[in-house]
C-alpha cells in the first residue's frame, strides 16, 4: 500500500514538473500558431475589406467556394506544386550527397566546408534576391556563364522572362540559399551513425556504395524523414524571393506562389476574408502532404542493434 | 448673493477645467507626439526636418516623429498600422493609393482654420484649379498637395550625338518616331542590350501606359465606371507597341531591366532617355553633380501617336498630406497646423527638391520662371487628366500589368491579352 502510494506521489510530482517545463512552450504555440490558426479560419468566412470601419458581413464557406472556382488561385496552386517539385527533390538529393562528401574529409575539412555550404542559409533573403537578380540581369553573370559554356556568345537566356526560366530562377536561388541548411542536418545524422558498423562491412569488404547503401542510408532514414518534411514545408510556404522578383519587373503569374497570392489579395486588393481562406487552405494542403509523408516512412524508430 | 456665490463657483471650475483667460495657453500646454510616416526623397528630408524643428521650436508641447519608407513600401506600411487601427497621424502617398482611405473615411477632412485659412473656400482659392479635386469627397476636402507630379521625357544629349542625332532635332516626339531614334542608338550585343535607347515605367500603367491608350481615343473604362473599355482598337494598338518593344518584338527594352529612371543619372552609357517628373532634376544635381553641371540633358514632353486624336501627355499624381481620423480633435488640428507650416513656401520647395506644389502664387514665381524645364512640365500637364482613381486602382493596374507582360515577354496575341484583361476588369468591377 506504501509502495503503492510512493509510486503515485512520485508520478504525480514527476508529472508537476513535467507541465511546468510544457506549459511555456504550449502557451506560445497556443499564442503565436493555434490562435492566428483559428483566427484567420473565422476571419475566412467574412467579407471584409482591411481598411474598412464597417463590420464585416458573415458569409460562411462562400470564399472556399470562389476558391475553387478561381481560375487564379488554380494558377497559384501549379506555380506552387512546380516551384515545390522543382526545389524540394534537388533539396533532399542534393544535400544527402553533400554531407557524405562532407563526411568523407578530414576534420579540418569537414569544419571548413560546413561553415561554407551553410553560410548562404545566415544570408537575409533580400539580399540574397537582390545579388541573383544582378547574376540573372541579361548583362549579368548568368547569360556569361551559361553562353560560355554553350558557346553561344550573345544569346539572353532570358532568365527573368520567360515563363519556365522565371520559375527556375527562382527555384535555384531557393535551392542556393538552403541546401546547405539541409546537408547540416544529414551531417549531423550521419555523425549519430556509429563507426563501429562501418568497420565490420569495411572488414567483410563492403564497397563504398554497399556501406551507404546498407548502413548509411537506412540508418538516416528519421533524418531523412525530418528533412523532407522541413524542405516540403518550407518550399510551400516560399514568399520573399517570389515577392522579391516581381516587385523587380519579373512578370508574376508564373511564380505567382499561394503566398504571394494571399499578400497580393489581402495587401494590394485588401480582401482580407479571402486573403485568410487562401492560407487555410495552404496550411490543409501541408498538412495533408506531411501526414502523408509520415504515413508512407512507417515508422521513425531506428535501431543500431 | 446666491447668484454671485454660484457665478463664483462656476468661475473656479472653469478656472479649473482651463477654459477662462488660460483657455488657449492650456491647449498649448498640451503634450502632442504626432507620427509622420512619408516616402524617401533625399532631397525633402533636410527641408522637412528644418520645418519640423522650427515648428517644434514654436511650439514646444509638440513633438513629431518623422517616419520614412522607400516609396513602394510605404503602402504596405500604412495599410497594416490602419488595419490594425494603429495608422500614423500624418502620411502621403500617391493619390490612386490614397483614395481608399478617403473612401473608407479612414483619413479626417482638413481643418481650414487649423492650416491657417479662414474657410475651405480660401484653400480652394490658394491652388490652382482642379488640383484639389482629387482629394474633394462628398463635397469635403482631405487632403493638401505636397507635390503634384507629371512625367516628361529625359534625354542624354551625348548618346544621341554618338549616334549620330541631332538632340535638339531628332529627338522623338512621336512614339513612331521612338521606335526610329532607339534603333539607332540602341547597342547591343548579339540579343543583349548594353545601351537602352529609352525604356518605359513598367509598374506605373495607370500613370504612363494608359495616357498612350488615350491619345488614340481609348479608355480603360466606360464613362460610367462601370465596364471595361480597354479591348478596343486604341487598346490593341499600344499592345501590339509594347510587343514590338520588347525582347521578342524589336528588343529596345523589358521590364526585366534595371530601372531607366534611376540608371539614367549615373550617364553609365547603358540608357539615353527616361522618364520621370520635375524632382529629377534635384536628383540629377545631388547624385551625379558632374552630369548636370555638363548639362548634357534635357527635357521635352511626353511624346504622342502620330495620329493621336487626344494632345494628352502623361496622366499626372500627386502626393498629398492626409491625417489619420481616428486621432483626437486636438492632434488633428496640430496636424493640420504643421502641414500648413510645411507648405508654406512652394517656392523653396520647387527651388531645393523640384517639387511641383500647385499653389498660385508658385507659377508667378521667380523661382518657377526661371527653374529648368518647368515650363515643359507644366504646359504638358495642363494638357493631360489626372490618374484614374478607383477603390481597385491597385488591382486594376496589376491586370494591366499582366496584359503587357504577357505580350512582351510571353509571345501572348494582342487581341488574347486584351480579352483576358477586359474580362478580370470586369470581374473586379462586378464585385
Amino acid at each position: 500500500m506504501r509502495h503503492i502510494f510512493f509510486t503515485h506521489s512520485i508520478g504525480k510530482y514527476k508529472a508537476i514538473w513535467g507541465w511546468i517545463f510544457v506549459i511555456p512552450a504550449l502557451l506560445y504555440f497556443a499564442l503565436f500558431s493555434f490562435y492566428p490558426i483559428v483566427n484567420a479560419f473565422y476571419t475566412s468566412t467574412l467579407q471584409q475589406d482591411i481598411l474598412s470601419l464597417e463590420p464585416p458581413k458573415f458569409i460562411g464557406l462562400k470564399h472556399y467556394i470562389y476558391l475553387f472556382h478561381s481560375e487564379d488561385f488554380w494558377k497559384s496552386a501549379e506555380a506552387t506544386a512546380v516551384f515545390t517539385l522543382g526545389c524540394f527533390i534537388p533539396l533532399v538529393t542534393v544535400s544527402l550527397i553533400l554531407a557524405i562528401l562532407i563526411h568523407s574529409r578530414g576534420r579540418r575539412f569537414q569544419n571548413f566546408l560546413q561553415m561554407a555550404y551553410f553560410s548562404p542559409a545566415v544570408l537575409s533573403t533580400v539580399v540574397a534576391a537582390v545579388v541573383w537578380l544582378m547574376v540573372f540581369d541579361p548583362r549579368g553573370l548568368a547569360n556569361q556563364w551559361l553562353n560560355f559554356v554553350a558557346n553561344t556568345p550573345g544569346v539572353n537566356h532570358k532568365w527573368l522572362a520567360l515563363s519556365g526560366m522565371a520559375r527556375l530562377s527562382t527555384i535555384i536561388v531557393y535551392f542556393w540559399k538552403y541546401v546547405g541548411y539541409f546537408t547540416i542536418i544529414y551531417f549531423a545524422g550521419l555523425a549519430n551513425i556509429p563507426g563501429v558498423y562501418y568497420e565490420a562491412a569495411k572488414i567483410d569488404g563492403a564497397s563504398s556504395w554497399a556501406q551507404f547503401w546498407h548502413i548509411s542510408f537506412p540508418l538516416l532514414k528519421p533524418t531523412t524523414i525530418l528533412v523532407s518534411i522541413m524542405a516540403m514545408i518550407q518550399c510551400m510556404r516560399t514568399f520573399s524571393t517570389q515577392y522579391l522578383f516581381t516587385q523587380s519587373g519579373v512578370p508574376t503569374g508564373p511564380i505567382n506562389v499561394i503566398t504571394l497570392n494571399i499578400y497580393n489579395t489581402a495587401i494590394r486588393d485588401h480582401y482580407i476574408g479571402r486573403a485568410s481562406a487562401m492560407s487555410i487552405v495552404l496550411f490543409s494542403i501541408i498538412l495533408i502532404f506531411s501526414w502523408f509523408q509520415l504515413k508512407v516512412s512507417k515508422t521513425e524508430k531506428v535501431s543500431y542493434v | 448673493m446666491r447668484q454671485i456665490f454660484i457665478l463664483v463657483i462656476l468661475f473656479l471650475l472653469m478656472a479649473a477645467n482651463g477654459l477662462v483667460f488660460t483657455g488657449e495657453k492650456k491647449v498649448e500646454a498640451k503634450q502632442v507626439t504626432l507620427l509622420f510616416w512619408t516616402h524617401e526623397d533625399p532631397n525633402r528630408t533636410p527641408l522637412e526636418e528644418g520645418y519640423i524643428k522650427e515648428f517644434q521650436k514654436k511650439y514646444p508641447n509638440v513633438t513629431i516623429k518623422r517616419v520614412t519608407y522607400p516609396s513602394r513600401k510605404i503602402q504596405e506600411k500604412i495599410l497594416t498600422a490602419f488595419a490594425v487601427r494603429k495608422g500614423p497621424d500624418i502620411f502621403n502617398m500617391e493619390i490612386n493609393d490614397e483614395y481608399q482611405y478617403i473612401v473608407n473615411a479612414r483619413v479626417a477632412p482638413i481643418d481650414p482654420e487649423a492650416a491657417g485659412y479662414q474657410n475651405k473656400q480660401a484653400i480652394y482659392d490658394d491652388y490652382l484649379a482642379g488640383t484639389l479635386d482629387a482629394t474633394t469627397y462628398k463635397g469635403d476636402l482631405y487632403g493638401l498637395p505636397l507635390e503634384l507630379t507629371n512625367w516628361c521625357l529625359f534625354l542624354n544629349k551625348k548618346y544621341f550625338r554618338e549616334a549620330g542625332l541631332d538632340p535638339e532635332k531628332d529627338y522623338p516626339k512621336t512614339w513612331e518616331e521612338m521606335l526610329e531614334v532607339a534603333e539607332k542608338i540602341t547597342i547591343r550585343e548579339g540579343e543583349i542590350i548594353k545601351r537602352r535607347a529609352f525604356d518605359f515605367r513598367y509598374p506605373y500603367y495607370l500613370i504612363s501606359w494608359l495616357p498612350m491608350v488615350q491619345q488614340l481615343g481609348g479608355s480603360f473604362l466606360s464613362e460610367d465606371g462601370k465596364r471595361c473599355a480597354i479591348n478596343s482598337e486604341a487598346g490593341m494598338r499600344v499592345l501590339r507597341y509594347m510587343a514590338e518593344w520588347g525582347p521578342n518584338g524589336r528588343n529596345f527594352g523589358s521590364p526585366t531591366y534595371r530601372n531607366a529612371r534611376k540608371t539614367f543619372n549615373k550617364d553609365d552609357g547603358s540608357v539615353a532617355m527616361c522618364l520621370s517628373g520635375l524632382y529629377q532634376i534635384a536628383r540629377i544635381e545631388a547624385q551625379n553633380p558632374a552630369f548636370y553641371e555638363s548639362k548634357q540633358w534635357s527635357v521635352v514632353s511626353f511624346p504622342r501617336f502620330a495620329d493621336a486624336v487626344s494632345d494628352n501627355g502623361c496622366n499626372y499624381y500627386g502626393h498629398f498630406y492626409l491625417v489619420n481620423a481616428e486621432k483626437p480633435d486636438y492632434e488633428r488640428k496640430t496636424a493640420w497646423s504643421l502641414i500648413a507650416y510645411m507648405l508654406k513656401d512652394p517656392e523653396e520647395y520647387m527651388a531645393k527638391v523640384g517639387l511641383i506644389q500647385p499653389k498660385k502664387s508658385l507659377l508667378v514665381s521667380e523661382v518657377y520662371k526661371n527653374y529648368p524645364y518647368a515650363d515643359v512640365f507644366i504646359e504638358d500637364m495642363a494638357k493631360s487628366s489626372p490618374v484614374m482613381l478607383h477603390k481597385n486602382a491597385p488591382k486594376l493596374q496589376e491586370l494591366i500589368k499582366e496584359a503587357v507582360e504577357s505580350v512582351m515577354l510571353a509571345g501572348m496575341d494582342s487581341k488574347e491579352a486584351l480579352e483576358r484583361l477586359e474580362r478580370k476588369t470586369n470581374e473586379i468591377l462586378g464585385e
